[in-house]
């Protein structure tokens, strides 16, 4: 076959591929899939995703469990998004040997739920005095946190506000609350429904938000002329998260489904071209072959087909450490077996045509015919088969992970799933942790099955006619 | 035409085992198809030699036979002086370099995904003829010279489906020419060939084999292109040979019924007569090779029929030099 040929033979099969039109669209979703597997870095918030999954400093900024943001297009209470603000307004003061800084973040409040934490970020050198305060829309100015940091010679500042505020925020709150309210227990405060509500009576029971423009300031003293905090930044840790919301360890699912996707195409794609692969070639020899050796492999096919998959495999991923790697092999070592008999009658009838008792005439051996003069005919067969075989192995993987015995050191749709069931997902109503994973399971299996099934349909009137 | 046989064919056999009922493997009954039934004959180095017989006779059985397809059941197959009736896989490969075969349809004997110039580089690539790709395409251009495909660039490029049926047939004896065996095996090479190339074929295959010494054996149905073509013929009828001798000699003396008949049968457009049919002295179709008549194979059809025929079934013998007759009318 010369690579003209080749051109020519997929010329005319896109042809015909074009007025299958689910297939089209199969093809559409492929190419977005893959897409996603290279835009990786730009579509999603958290690009590590899929290496640091189980990370959990890598996703502290986040909320717990918080809906999609357009959970907000649908509903009356608007919630604040995540959010990280860079922008802000710099001044210096000199004081001797001393300097003090004043770095002011500016927030537009605007929702009816306030976000979960503010975490002001920074990276300090020597040992200077962080101070944090809020000034509301109403004017009033909240001291929040005086923190010392110990001397480095640089290290990462992280204060929360949520977790750094509890006194302050009571405090302020406390101010208006009448005394019969004020009786909440310290730990159950929200320092952030506090800061972003109205002062008055019900701020900490029953708040109602202060919308407006909110004033972070950063007062830093840096008491030396080497010290220094830089790289500042303020995130906001919202109500609402991402385009599909954060799981119950504040990861971003968006970024862990999008992750997903290289290793669904992994698995499904590899599993399927080694299994179809041994598969037809397993087929073709058993057919060519005849006789003993032809009931022989069959009965060796008939012990894989009666092996069930799913315990075998459970087993085999608590024996070994669950490795994505073993887990394709392992698969690939059961599916092979589901082309064999479709491959073997049709090499029964490729078998029987004049050329292969030529060639036997010429003196090839079975090899040569098996891959020169039979094998070559089976290959649209074998790619429609392999279409098919990718979903099974998606869902098989899920199923796997979803049992827990899932590759650890990376994030597949069936891990999420499986830390959903974990999490409880379902009872605490997180629908946008459940969702979303198994729909790009069904999406993916989706796209394989109509190219699959698209492929099936133009091949295969060709090989009846043949 | 004194020479040394080059093949020898000692009472050859090829039965099929029908499959059984359980009521026949109860009973321990089995039944075969006797495909080929004890057949004995030579050929000559450089001869052309023509079995004839109709469809279902073991004809075609018999060149699968001498081609190594099938393993007989019985009998020898002498090939140069050595007995070549088993052969392990090494040998085997040897001697299919040396006999060749040419098939009835040349639309199925070549891969359809193969270039004319695969298809003859097969046979070397096997072989391990040729040491680099450009000495194979001299012997592939030669080949295909021979053959009359000229010129040979032309037609290299080609897949079958860009070719004429005889063009084919060329294709596929030149796929057996590259090899330079000694002898070749054409299984009726014009039978699915165009009437009006048949002769050109069949002219071709004979110049080739003057040039290069070949030796033929040449299984048809069609005597006309027999008498044409081969230098002996060897009329079979359900796995038998029934008579065989000088090609000439067979068509104008012929003795068996069976042969007479099969030359009756040829239709020849006699000019300035209307094409009538002729009567054919023959009765009945063929029997099944799974159920042999008694005596003589032939009886239920012949016209002839005598008591004696439903009983002892006739061997061959020599009516003429070198012409045999198995019937038992001869006496």
């Amino acid at each position: 076959m010369k690579w003209i040929d080749i051109k020519a033979g997929f010329k005319d099969f896109w042809n015909e591929f074009k007025n299958v039109k689910f297939g089209l669209f199969g093809l559409i979703l492929l190419f977005i899939f893959i897409l996603a597997v290279f835009l990786n870095p730009y579509i999603v918030p958290f690009p590590e995703a899929s290496s640091r999954w189980r990370d959990i400093t890598y996703w502290e900024d986040n909320p717990v469990s918080a809906p999609p943001v357009w959970v907000n297009w649908f509903s009356s209470t608007k919630r604040a998004p995540s959010l990280i603000i860079r922008e802000h307004t710099f001044s210096e003061e000199k004081m001797r040997k001393m300097k003090l800084t004043r770095t002011i973040f500016e927030y537009e409040y605007s929702y009816d739920l306030p976000p979960l934490d503010v975490i002001f970020h920074g990276y300090a050198k020597g040992s200077p005095v962080i101070m944090l305060n809020i000034e509301r829309p109403d004017g009033r100015i909240v001291e929040l946190v005086r923190r010392p940091i110990s001397k480095s010679d640089g290290k990462i500042v992280r204060i929360s506000i949520a977790k750094d505020t509890r006194i302050e925020s009571y405090n302020f709150g406390a101010k208006y609350e009448s005394p019969e309210q004020n009786r909440i227990i310290r730990e159950m405060v929200k320092p952030t429904s506090i800061l972003f509500s109205e002062a008055k009576e019900g701020i900490l029971v029953h708040p109602t938000p202060l919308k407006g423009a909110y004033k972070i300031i950063a007062e830093i003293i840096l008491p030396s002329e080497t010290d220094v905090v830089e790289d500042v930044y303020l995130s906001l840790s919202g109500s609402v998260s991402g385009w599909l919301g954060t799981d119950n360890s504040k990861r971003d699912i968006w970024s862990g489904v999008v992750a997903g996707v290289k290793w669904a195409l992994l698995i499904g794609l590899l599993t399927a071209f080694t299994a179809v692969s041994i598969g037809v070639i397993y087929g073709v020899m058993s057919a060519y072959l005849g006789g003993w050796r032809d009931s022989l492999m069959q009965r060796i096919f008939e012990l894989f087909v009666g092996i069930p998959l799913l315990p075998v495999l459970i087993v085999m991923s608590a024996i070994f450490k669950p490795s994505i790697w073993i887990l394709i092999i392992m698969m690939s070592c059961f599916f092979w077996v589901g082309p064999v008999k479709t491959v073997r009658s049709m090499g029964l009838q490729i078998k029987e045509e004049t050329y292969i008792e030529a060639a036997r005439a010429l003196g090839s051996s079975s090899s040569r015919i098996i891959f020169k003069h039979m094998v070559p005919l089976l290959i649209p067969y074998s790619f429609a088969s392999m279409a098919l075989y990718v979903p099974s192995a998606i869902v098989y993987e899920a199923s796997i992970s979803l049992l827990g015995l899932g590759d650890s050191t990376i994030v597949t749709w069936g891990q999420i799933l499986h830390d959903a069931l974990t999490g409880g997902a379902v009872i605490n109503g997180l629908w946008w942790w459940v969702i979303p994973p198994g729909l790009f399971i069904a999406l993916m299996g989706m796209t394989f099955a109509f190219i699959g099934f698209a492929m099936d349909k133009i091949l295969h009137p060709k090989l009846r006619t043949r | 035409m004194i020479s040394e046989p080059i093949l020898k064919v000692e009472n050859l056999k090829e039965w099929f085992p029908v499959r059984r009922t359980i009521a026949q493997i109860l009973k321990g009954e089995r039944t075969w198809i006797k495909a080929v039934d004890g057949i004995t004959f030579s050929i000559n180095q450089g001869e052309i030699f023509g079995l004839v017989g109709e469809s279902g006779c073991g004809k075609t059985t018999t060149g699968k036979l001498i081609m190594k397809l099938l393993e007989p059941s019985e009998g020898k197959i002498i090939f140069k002086g050595k007995d070549v009736t088993h052969l392990e896989a090494d040998k085997l490969k040897e001697y299919r370099r040396n006999v060749q075969m040419v098939f009835q349809d040349p639309y199925a004997s070549i891969n359809p995904r193969f270039r004319a110039q695969d298809v003859l580089e097969e046979p070397l690539i096997i072989h391990q003829m040729g040491e680099t790709r450009a000495e194979r395409e001299k012997i592939i251009r030669r080949a295909l010279e021979e053959v009359r495909l000229i010129p040979p660039e032309e037609f290299m490029e080609r897949f079958p489906h860009m070719l004429s049926g005889g063009q084919r047939q060329r294709v596929a004896t030149a796929r057996t020419l590259v090899l330079s065996p000694s002898m070749i095996v054409a299984d009726e090479p014009v039978s699915m060939i165009d009437l009006s190339t048949r002769a050109e074929i069949l002219h071709m295959m004979k110049t080739v084999q003057r040039e290069l010494g070949l030796t033929y054996l040449y299984v048809t149905h069609d005597l006309s292109t027999a008498r044409y073509f081969t230098d002996r013929i060897a009329v079979m009828y359900l796995g038998k040979i029934v008579e065989m001798g000088g090609a000439d000699e067979i068509i104008d003396n012929a003795f068996h019924p069976y042969t007479k008949a099969l030359i009756a049968a040829v239709c020849e457009p006699i000019p300035g007569k209307s094409n009538t049919i002729k009567e054919v002295p023959i009765k009945g179709e063929i029997p099944s090779a799974a159920n042999i008549p008694s005596g003589c194979r032939f009886h239920p059809r012949c016209l002839y029929v005598k008591p004696q025929c439903q009983e002892d079934e006739p061997i061959l013998k020599e009516i003429d030099l070198g012409h045999q007759v198995a019937c038992h009318l001869i006496s």
